[in-house]
């Protein structure tokens, strides 16, 4: 059979084809919402409709199976519609109450997880790792699956004191908000490239794989036809390695990953931030990281215990002050804490004023 | 256009933007015409876009 | 039969409550090579502690410079199947709704040219399909485009725009969020399939200051519905959250970044001057205040992850901009920041590192945007400017 005719840039289809009656018919004119519990919320429009939305935890990497199953759910519930979230859950848009708990009872039967409604942990946004970067420096799927093993509750049912916005990146090109988290991990190398120098000759360009370099620790070595790199300025970032697949920063024994805290996107109550560094180095302990889901699990019992409600991660601990963050925390406060990148001075301390 | 591309065979990785800039100044003709000129020649296979860290323009191995 | 590998390691990932992408990745294996190599190497990768993939080279469909990332398996020998694994991006639909008639078409052709592996979905907000060979890709690209979707974008080109659910299903969207971000797709798909730019550009759109599409972290263009207008207070809805427990004083007023809020255990005051627009008044007592009067969005440029320069959140360039169709202002900027980007750029340089390299003041003559005290949080603090002859002449 001959394939069908090929269009070019006709973009995607409307998302009008794609809305519940309910939501063509009340589009733009709703006038609030009631979360139900940890997975499920109403929307009630000025012409009083209602629209249910059941939230369930996906892994994001998917297989058609399961992309079928949740097809086959949404027609029998939901007259068809389904959406993702943001973070990669998924929601099934009832139109009618009455299938609202024969849907979550066929979702518990099948255990699908509902949840990551309001102040408690959503789905963790995260990136590739193993499965298919070329860049990844840990495994992002199974850190995730570790991480919310160990919080599943917390998606579920139990509450913290606003939401906490998990993510994890599988290299420090953080593809995903990871630089704007409450608790994220990213993935780390800790060691000089290595440089396969007549692969260098013929794959890259010099020029650019010196710009590549945010502390200008690449050079030229003309004698090779290639580069060298100033030890004493890499800081192991491997973006060379993106532009110029010959220099290997791969390193098993050495790359692991950090936990940065404090992030936020919102501007609800204080500006967005960036996430800051409380964790410097956890070797990589596959396949379930250990170590990284105890000390998520620190951050996070110390943010529970002590944060005011609504306040997010990062403004717990902006009232608390770092240096309490660190004592409650139990965190090492080591050399890495303090800035040595190219802007670093805006974090130094330019005040007498801080806690014992 | 093509015989550009050949130039640069092996030495610099072109970019779509250089060539739209590099012709366009060259035979006086605008930016719009080289950018239509490029899309059929691509469109026919003679150009194709590669990735290395950023997307250009050359052309394919024999 | 398909191919099959012992995974102890992995195997510990399929036990737990949340679900396993290791399940997923099995299904898919039962019924695909292609799915049972990732498998079998990724449970190398879980052995070895690193990744065994290979990035770049020349993969896509014809005519198109984006929407096909290659990948190839540095372990080609050991599992053929994945020897190329290349990623195809869909371009999700506006606030990422579908219909099961959709996803099972989908599922079908992904079965027959694929992994049966995705992502819903990828970090920009592409529907991933994650891994399939080069013979493949044009079938896939004829039988998505022929049923009305298209390959979004990658590579140094305009990225597939996503956005949140916006006025669809939320009362706090101030901009149809949704219709923008169709419309700039579709205005600019030659900028999305034929990469011309210096490096990737992305346009992220959220209703209102909450931003649940993270846009002022994660685009080169960010939109952030707002409004000019009072805070309309219901005083029965506000009486009503008291009664069932909020202690307005100290979860509400007490929470106000610009202190522009009261309440005397009856009457909740907002001095309408003074607010910062935050939201969080409005999250937290959505059946009691909205806002009213004109209703538009903030335009931030440039954020961005860590490299090379260090992260960035988006900064403010249009402090108010009226969003309505056609859109047109909206396209005339993000054109002149093109412009302007490719004028100046380098390769790899982001718009936002750009701007930062060459200074505000360039940027915002060649847009043609005046200078206001909304787009910095302060004014420098150092004696060193720039005087051009023209202004020496006021």
């Amino acid at each position: 059979m001959a394939a069908p005719q090929r269009r070019t840039d006709i973009g995607p289809p409307h998302y009008k084809e794609f809305l519940p009656p309910v939501i063509q018919k009340n589009y733009g004119d709703w006038k609030h919402h009631e979360v139900l519990s940890g997975g499920v919320m109403v929307h009630t429009a000025n012409s009083g409709d209602k629209i249910w939305s059941v939230r369930v935890a996906s892994p994001r990497l998917l297989s058609t199976d399961t992309i079928r199953d949740y097809a086959a759910m949404a027609e029998k519930y939901c007259g068809g519609y389904i959406r993702f979230t943001t973070r990669n859950n998924v929601e099934f848009l009832v139109s009618d109450e009455k299938n609202l708990e024969p849907l979550q009872k066929e979702l518990n039967s099948k255990k699908y997880m509902i949840g990551g409604i309001g102040p408690r942990i959503s789905n963790i946004v995260h990136t590739q790792g193993w499965i298919h970067c070329h860049s990844a420096a840990t495994d992002a799927s199974g850190l995730v699956k570790a991480l919310m093993d160990e919080f599943a509750d917390y998606f579920t049912t139990k509450e913290t004191p606003n939401k906490v916005r998990l993510a994890v990146a599988c290299c420090v090109n953080m593809c995903g908000a990871v630089h704007c988290s409450d608790i994220a991990v990213v993935a780390i190398h800790r060691k000089v490239p290595t440089i396969d120098h007549d692969k260098v000759k013929n794959m890259c360009e010099v020029p650019s794989t010196i710009g590549s370099c945010p502390t200008g620790a690449i050079s030229p070595e003309p004698s090779k036809k290639s580069v060298k790199i100033n030890a004493d300025k890499c800081m192991y970032c491997g973006n060379c390695f993106t532009v110029c697949p010959p220099i290997e920063i791969h390193d098993p024994e050495y790359d692991g990953v950090a936990i940065v805290v404090g992030g936020k996107v919102g501007n609800l109550r204080s500006n967005p931030k960036f996430s800051k560094l409380a964790v410097p180095f956890i070797k990589n302990n596959p396949p379930r990281w250990p170590e990284v889901t105890a000390a998520v699990k620190k951050i996070l019992d110390a943010y529970i215990a002590g944060a005011e409600k609504h306040e997010r991660v990062g403004e717990w601990i902006e009232r608390i002050s770092w240096e309490k963050f660190f004592k409650v925390t139990g965190l090492p406060f080591t050399f890495q804490h303090i800035d040595d990148f190219v802007i670093a001075r805006e974090t130094f301390r330019t005040a007498a004023t801080f806690k014992w | 256009m093509y015989e550009l591309g050949e130039k640069s065979t092996g030495k610099k990785k072109l970019k779509s933007s250089d060539i739209q800039k590099t012709i366009s100044a060259d035979l006086s003709i605008t930016r719009d015409d080289v950018k239509a000129a490029l899309k059929d020649l691509v469109d026919e296979g003679k150009l194709i876009y590669t990735y290395f860290g950023g997307s250009f323009v050359e052309i394919p191995p024999k | 039969m398909p191919k099959k590998y012992e995974t102890p390691l992995l195997d510990e990932l399929e036990k737990g409550p949340f679900p396993s992408f290791v399940t997923e990745i099995k299904k898919a294996a039962a019924k695909s090579d292609m799915a049972a190599d990732e498998l079998g190497q990724l449970e190398k990768s879980y052995r070895d502690k690193r990744g065994y993939w290979k990035h770049g080279g020349i993969v896509g469909v014809r005519g198109y410079g984006s929407g096909v990332i290659g990948r190839y398996s540095s372990l080609a020998d050991q599992f053929p199947d994945v020897a190329n694994f290349h990623t195809v991006r869909i371009n999700c639909t506006s606030g990422f709704f579908y219909t099961s008639e959709f996803l099972k078409e989908m599922c079908d052709i992904w079965d027959k040219y694929g992994s049966g592996l995705t992502n819903l979905h990828g970090s920009t907000g592409d529907l991933v399909l994650l891994g399939t060979n080069t013979e493949n890709l044009e079938p896939i690209f004829a039988e998505f485009s022929s049923r009305g979707w298209d390959l979004g974008g990658s590579g140094s080109a305009l990225r597939t725009p996503s956005c949140c659910v916006g006025p669809a299903r939320c009362e706090w969207s101030n901009i149809n969020t949704l219709d923008i971000t169709y419309n700039v797709t579709q205005e600019f798909q030659d900028e999305m399939h034929r990469p011309a730019f210096p490096y990737k550009f992305k346009i992220k759109t959220a209703g209102c200051a909450v931003d649940c599409i993270a846009s002022i972290a994660r685009a080169d263009l960010s939109i952030i519905g707002t409004w000019k207008g009072k805070i309309a207070v219901d005083q029965g809805e506000a009486a009503n959250y008291a009664k069932k427990g909020m202690k307005i004083q100290e979860e509400i007023v007490n929470k106000c970044p610009s202190k522009c809020m009261s309440y005397d255990g009856k009457e909740l005051k907002i001095n309408d001057d003074d607010c910062v627009r935050c939201m969080h008044c409005i999250a937290k007592m959505t059946k009691a205040l909205k806002p009213t009067g004109e209703k538009g969005a903030t335009i931030l440029m440039g954020s961005k992850a860590p490299f090379v320069i260090g992260a960035t959140l988006s900064w403010v360039i249009v402090p108010f901009m009226k969003l309505e169709e056609p859109y047109d202002e909206l396209k005339d900027l993000i054109r002149k920041m093109w412009e302007f980007w490719d004028e100046y750029g380098k390769n790899r340089e982001r718009i936002g590192e750009l701007v930062i390299r060459k200074g505000m003041r360039e940027f915002l003559e060649f847009i043609g945007i005046d200078p206001v005290p909304q787009q910095v949080k302060e004014p420098r603090r150092d004696p060193f400017f720039f005087w051009t002859e023209a202004d020496l002449q006021k």
